[in-house]
């Protein structure tokens, strides 16, 4: 089944770094697994895009975030699997933090309106 | 930078694996839930997009992101200071009078203090502190197991004759192995060989290329050829290179020095000569100041009569930059040091510009702070903008570097060492890139710093409103204080140096100088070795030149105040003996025709002035002393009818006149301060010359009372000099108060230099107090309004804004009154007549700093009157 479009959220830059260090949380992820897990994570509405999926894992990668290797996976299959590094886990700490400030400055400038628009 | 993958061709081999590997997991995942091999293979593909395109963006992560990301803030910036012409305009402009200005100056100060010397080695060039006559020179030449040392007179005069008009060029002796010593190679033909120095085998010359070129129509086969020198005929042995102009640029000749021990006179106690050297290999400078204390009691004793116990004693060993450098460097290095105050100011002006700036872009930033750009990535794009700003800033400023230099090379002295080694080289153009990027770091940082902390949320949050920050204003007023105390200490180092110069051009040197003419007329010495043809020649030409018309008055005299020259002989005063062993005292010798002081306007204090009885070879010998030289000798007496002589002399002469004090040395000073009198004899046959000769000098300086500042008379004096003889060259025809402008050449060139330094500070520092006030007053508007609708007057509000302008401007005098009072010492050996706490000039520039500070508040005073209530309170 085609997914509908519409439902797909263009992420800011950065916040896509954000999530993907968020994921490796959870432990050792190859690509297509981190996609995956956005995926649920997010009901189904943060689709990650493989053509920005990789260039921020190497990115990432590049600035010692986080680091790669390769693995046999389950099924024997070689897969390039990233984890978080310990200058990731610190900045995933402060990226969290930077998110809560933003979305309160949204929140905060939304908010009004919303009201209005209910009254 | 590190590349965890190796080389480009292995990543973009494992990129392709691990995109292969993420479409087999996905296509896997697709047969699991049921689709068909071939269907999941395609529906992966699909969703995965263009495989190629995604490699490759991926695979440019791993690119010089640093550079693109460089370019990137180049664009950023240069698009957002083309937005912003004015300010550009402003930072750029002040910024390349900042860096133009240590250009110029730090371009001196390569050329004359840090470029090596143009010889072979020129580390191991040394140096006396002191001058020594030809004995010495030999003795320790013997001695020395340090250094080989050779011998340089000063720029000597020879008159070149019987090769057209006869003209007079200036040279130097030189010991043979000279050019050997340095290392010089002659353009043509050869340099000295050893023993051409002794007599009888002296008789050559080299010439300088310049000489060659212009006296002898660049001849090819000028080597070989005779020309007489003073009367002497010597052979052009050689030409050298134009870049060789040791000892000075003006050097056309030089000719070997004429070491004849039984010319005792000369030997011993004339032809004083600064020694140059090259440290032998092994020796080191500490060495060869040790052997020169040890060799001076063999120089003494090689005397045939006995020196003062102290000669020679403060001679020691410098390296050769060092003695040709000398006083300058003091100089020069103050000089850098006031401009790179001016630098400083500059900066700060810049950086409260961006400082008023970064408010306005808060907003700006803090958008790009919540799309994601890191601090340090703000920061840099900030940076990118100030060091740009500063390139900018500094490829103008080569421009004002170029003009500027070519300005303060006119208006130097001539006589500054090494100018002509001054120019805009490559290690000069280094010094600005570095400069210019240093500045924009520099004053770019505490902005950048500031603007890159904003508040994300609160910036945001208050929407279109302007969020005041304190501590960016707080900053900015820092700076101004700064500025303003800077550009104190400037303006009065400034103020002290002009009003010594005004002083000093106040101060009458002893002579009046309007409406003279000189004249330099130059027979060789030989010349008047026959008895009486000097005076007849001089009689002759006073009479001549007497019946020029426009011409009042004339007379002769041995050397010019002020002229640079001088003789020297020791004497003996009557009433003084001195004891044997000590310090004979030592007289400053003037030669004059009758009427020389009545020209020259020099007042007969007591007694009488010279006259033509005085030089008739049977009248009694008597001379003419100056008032400080009668106050010294004579206190609280008569000194007319006491008596003096020269030390070699025994009849003593009577003093029958004294009078005023005249500039002789310098503009500062009148005689040299290790010259105990000045004494006047007739030129005649009763004449005290230093070398002890018999004959009165033969060269002479006409001074030539006109009706009005007239040249016209230069060349009748010169048909009237050919006429009573071909072989004499006149030279030098000028006014005599150019002598006396040239004398204060130096001091007023380092005033100018401070007063241009001066004036920029000041309007930099007006700018930068106008900037902050009217930056304070814009964002005070509506506060403003406020108190005027409740009723403060427009006087209150001007009050308000000029007072916070005139706080501000005065902690920066108060700062700057102390540094001044600090660093002005610095510059005690440059004034004159002033001291470097001249309460008056602190008090002038304070006031002067405090009218510009309250003008610059004025405006920006002016907009706050104008505000309209009405409109404030709505505002925003």
């Amino acid at each position: 089944m085609k997914q509908p479009y519409r439902n797909r959220v263009e992420l800011l830059q950065g916040t896509l770094d954000l999530l993907i260090l968020q994921t490796l949380r959870w432990g050792a992820q190859h690509g297509y697994g981190i996609a995956l897990a956005i995926r649920a994570n997010s009901g189904d509405i943060l689709q990650v895009d493989t053509g920005s999926l990789y260039p921020a894992l190497h990115r990432l990668e590049r600035q010692k975030l986080i680091a790669a290797e390769w693995k046999l996976s389950e099924n024997n299959q070689r897969v390039r699997v990233y984890r978080l590094s310990v200058a990731g886990k610190k900045k995933l700490a402060a990226e969290r933090s930077r998110w809560a400030q933003i979305s309160q400055a949204i929140a905060g400038i939304l908010g009004p309106a919303g009201e209005e628009s209910e009254a | 930078m590190k590349f965890p993958w190796g080389d480009g061709e292995q990543r973009k081999k494992e990129l392709n694996e691990e995109i292969a590997s993420h479409l087999q997991l996905a296509a896997r995942d697709r047969e699991s839930r049921g689709e068909s091999a071939a269907q999941a293979g395609r529906a992966a593909r699909r969703e995965l997009g263009n495989a190629g395109v995604i490699q490759d963006v991926t695979h440019d992560q791993w690119a010089w992101t640093w550079l693109e990301d460089l370019l990137q803030d180049l664009r950023y910036a240069t698009r957002t200071l083309r937005k912003n012409p004015g300010f550009t305009m402003i930072a750029v402009l002040t910024l390349a009078l900042g860096i133009g200005a240590n250009t110029a100056i730090f371009s001196l100060v390569n050329g004359v203090l840090l470029r090596p010397l143009p010889y072979a080695q020129p580390d191991r060039l040394v140096g006396t502190t002191q001058y020594y006559p030809k004995g010495p020179l030999v003795v320790m030449r013997q001695q020395s197991r340090t250094m080989e040392l050779v011998g340089v007179s000063d720029n000597k005069e020879f008159n070149l004759t019987g090769s057209g008009d006869p003209v007079r060029l200036i040279g130097n002796s030189v010991s043979a192995d000279f050019f050997s010593m340095l290392g010089a190679q002659p353009a043509m033909g050869r340099t000295f060989h050893d023993g051409e120095d002794q007599p009888d085998k002296d008789r050559v010359v080299i010439l300088s290329r310049k000489l060659w070129e212009q006296r002898f129509q660049a001849d090819p086969n000028i080597v070989g050829r005779w020309i007489t020198l003073e009367g002497v005929d010597r052979e052009i042995v050689g030409v050298m290179p134009a870049e060789f102009r040791f000892p000075s640029p003006k050097t056309e000749l030089w000719v070997p020095l004429h070491l004849d021990p039984r010319d005792t006179g000369d030997y011993w106690g004339d032809s004083y000569m600064a020694l140059i050297g090259r440290l032998r290999s092994g020796a080191t400078l500490e060495q060869a100041r040790a052997e020169l204390k040890t060799m001076r009691p063999l120089v003494l004793a090689a005397y045939a009569w006995r020196m003062p116990d102290n000669s020679f004693v403060n001679a020691t060993i410098v390296s050769l930059e060092e003695a040709i450098v000398g006083d300058a460097r003091g100089k020069l290095l103050i000089l850098l040091g006031a401009v790179s105050l001016l630098l400083l100011i500059a900066c700060a002006n810049v950086a409260n510009l961006l400082l008023a700036r970064a408010t306005t872009r808060e907003r700006e930033v803090a958008v790009r702070v919540a799309l994601g750009a890191s601090r340090w990535r703000i920061l840099r794009q900030l940076i990118t903008e100030s060091v740009l700003l500063s390139l900018l800033g500094g490829a103008l400023g080569i421009g004002v570097a170029v003009g500027g230099l070519s300005i303060m090379k006119a208006s130097l002295p001539a006589d500054t060492p090494r100018l002509e080694d001054v120019a805009l080289d490559g290690r000069v153009l280094a010094f600005t890139a570095v400069l210019a990027i240093l500045t924009g770091v520099i004053f770019g940082l505490v902005p950048a710093l500031g603007a890159s902390k904003v508040d994300m949320t609160a910036t945001l949050k208050s929407g279109g409103q302007r969020n005041a920050s304190g501590g960016n204003h707080r900053a900015s007023k820092l700076l101004v204080v700064g500025e303003v105390a800077v550009s104190m200490i400037l303006v009065i180092a400034a103020g002290l140096l002009v009003k010594s110069l005004w002083i000093l051009s106040g101060t009458s040197p002893g002579f009046r100088s309007e409406r003279v003419v000189t004249a330099r007329i130059t027979p060789n010495e030989m010349f008047c070795e026959v008895p009486g043809r000097c005076l007849a020649f001089y009689d002759e030409l006073l009479q001549r030149t007497r019946a020029l018309p426009g011409v009042k008055s004339v007379a002769a005299v041995n050397g010019l105040p002020l002229g640079g020259g001088a003789e020297i002989f020791p004497g003996a005063i009557e009433a003084h003996p001195t004891a044997a062993g000590a310090h004979v005292p030592m007289f400053w010798e003037k030669i004059v025709t009758r009427d020389y002081l009545q020209i020259m306007n020099i007042p007969v204090l007591r007694g009488r002035a010279f006259t033509d009885a005085d030089s008739a070879a049977d009248a009694q010998a008597v001379v003419i002393v100056s008032k400080t030289t009668a106050e010294h000798f004579w206190p609280g007496k008569d000194a007319v009818g006491e008596h003096f002589r020269p030390a070699w002399e025994k009849e003593w002469r009577t003093v029958v006149g004294v009078v005023g004090d005249v500039r002789e040395f310098s503009i500062t000073q009148n005689a040299a301060s290790w010259i105990d009198g000045v004494i006047y004899t007739p030129y005649g046959p009763h004449a005290i010359r230093g070398s002890g000769a018999a004959a009165p000098p033969a060269e002479m300086t006409l001074v030539i009372e006109t009706a009005g500042e007239q040249l016209q008379i230069a060349g009748e004096l010169k048909n009237t000099v050919a006429s009573l003889n071909h072989d004499v060259p006149v030279s030098q025809i000028r006014p005599l108060k150019n002598w006396v402008a040239e004398a204060m050449a130096e001091p007023r060139s380092t005033s100018a230099l401070f007063a241009v330094f001066a004036g920029l500070a000041l309007l930099l520092g007006a700018v930068g107090i106008y900037g902050v006030v009217s930056y304070s007053v814009a964002q005070r508007t509506r506060e403003i309004g406020i108190r005027m609708a409740l009723g403060a007057r427009r006087q209150e509000v001007l009050l308000l804004v000029v007072g916070q302008g005139a706080k501000l401007a005065l902690a920066g005098v108060a700062i700057g009154i102390a540094g001044g009072l600090m660093l002005t010492r610095l510059l005690s050996g440059l004034l004159y007549g002033v001291y470097a706490t001249d309460p008056l000039t602190y008090g002038a520039v304070a006031i002067l700093l405090m009218f510009v500070a309250l003008a610059a508040c004025f405006l920006p005073a002016r907009r706050a009157m104008r505000v309209d209530p009405m409109v404030a309170l709505r505002y925003e």
